[in-house]
């Protein structure tokens, strides 16, 4: 049972990761400009999820649980024609990001589900050590 | 000797199997869940009908040897489960089949999960409260109170 919700929490703090990457994809969806003022449009971010977490505390939960492994960006953009744009090109397109919010909101209703997933097995799990501590108490 | 006898005797180490093995059993309940959306990922566990099958067969051998002494739960040569010298149980899960894959090739199946999460629990409380009542007769006992 040790490690149990050391795993769990491994698995909030991942799901809450994803969620991170997903709010950043979502509030950037229309930023086509980057911090020096180029028409450099945002990467989408995508969060990897691999097996084991190297950053558990307790030992025996360190070949379980999960860790995100790499957060991707999309090099990928989309074209706009706004001819009247400063930042257009000689063609009258303007860079912008390829992010398409309403697939992002489906990545965070899974994210937000696979969160209370681990939850409840955290709850679960605590149930578990205070039915064990009445047996001491 | 005596003290042996008395935290030895009768349903106690049973219980206290029953225990350990939902203990270790919840661990991987936990990865399961925490590997949800990982790609790839086979969810691991171990058949607790396995388990108890092997502690029914650990309970008639030390029955017969009349009821005192450590329980050796012997699963078998491919067990996923083994027991250390000092009680602990050890699980090996192997990665589970069937079910149909997802465009990630991850092999979830969240109700199974949470059932699973269920009844461990269950045991867990069962097991303890059971075993908390025998402590408690044992001091009783040794408290001369009825």
């Amino acid at each position: 049972m040790y490690g149990a919700l050391d795993i769990s929490t491994g698995g909030m703090i991942a799901q809450r990761a994803r969620l991170d990457a997903i709010a950043a994809n979502i509030v950037n969806k229309d930023t086509f400009l980057d911090g020096a003022g180029k028409n450099n449009p945002f990467k989408r971010r995508v969060v990897h999820f691999a097996p084991g977490d190297p950053a558990a505390t307790s030992p025996r939960a360190g070949d379980l649980g999960v860790h995100v492994a790499r957060v991707e960006e999309v090099d990928s953009y989309t074209l706009k024609w706004e001819p009247n744009n400063p930042y257009a090109d000689a063609n009258g397109y303007v860079k912008y990001p390829d992010i398409n919010p309403v697939f992002e909101q489906l990545n965070a209703y899974e994210a937000q589900r696979a969160y209370e997933a681990n939850l409840a097995v955290a709850e679960a799990t605590k149930a578990m050590t205070s039915q064990a501590l009445r047996l001491i108490a | 000797m005596m003290l042996e006898g008395i935290s030895n005797d009768g349903a106690m180490p049973v219980l206290e199997a029953m225990i350990r093995f939902a203990g270790a059993r919840q661990r991987l309940i936990a990865h399961n869940v925490a590997n949800i959306d990982t790609p790839e990922f086979r969810p691991l566990d171990v058949s607790p009908r396995e388990f108890q099958k092997a502690l029914a067969a650990a309970v008639e051998r030390r029955r017969s040897g009349g009821r005192v002494g450590d329980l050796q739960i012997e699963g078998g040569g491919n067990a996923p489960f083994e027991q250390t010298p000092d009680g602990q149980i050890l699980l090996n899960p192997k990665p589970e089949p069937g079910n149909l894959l997802f465009h990630d090739r991850n092999n979830r199946d969240v109700e199974r999960l949470m059932q699973a999460n269920a009844e461990n629990v269950t045991v867990f409380r069962v097991a303890s409260d059971l075993l908390r009542s025998r402590t408690e007769l044992m001091r009783s006992a040794i408290a001369e109170r009825a």
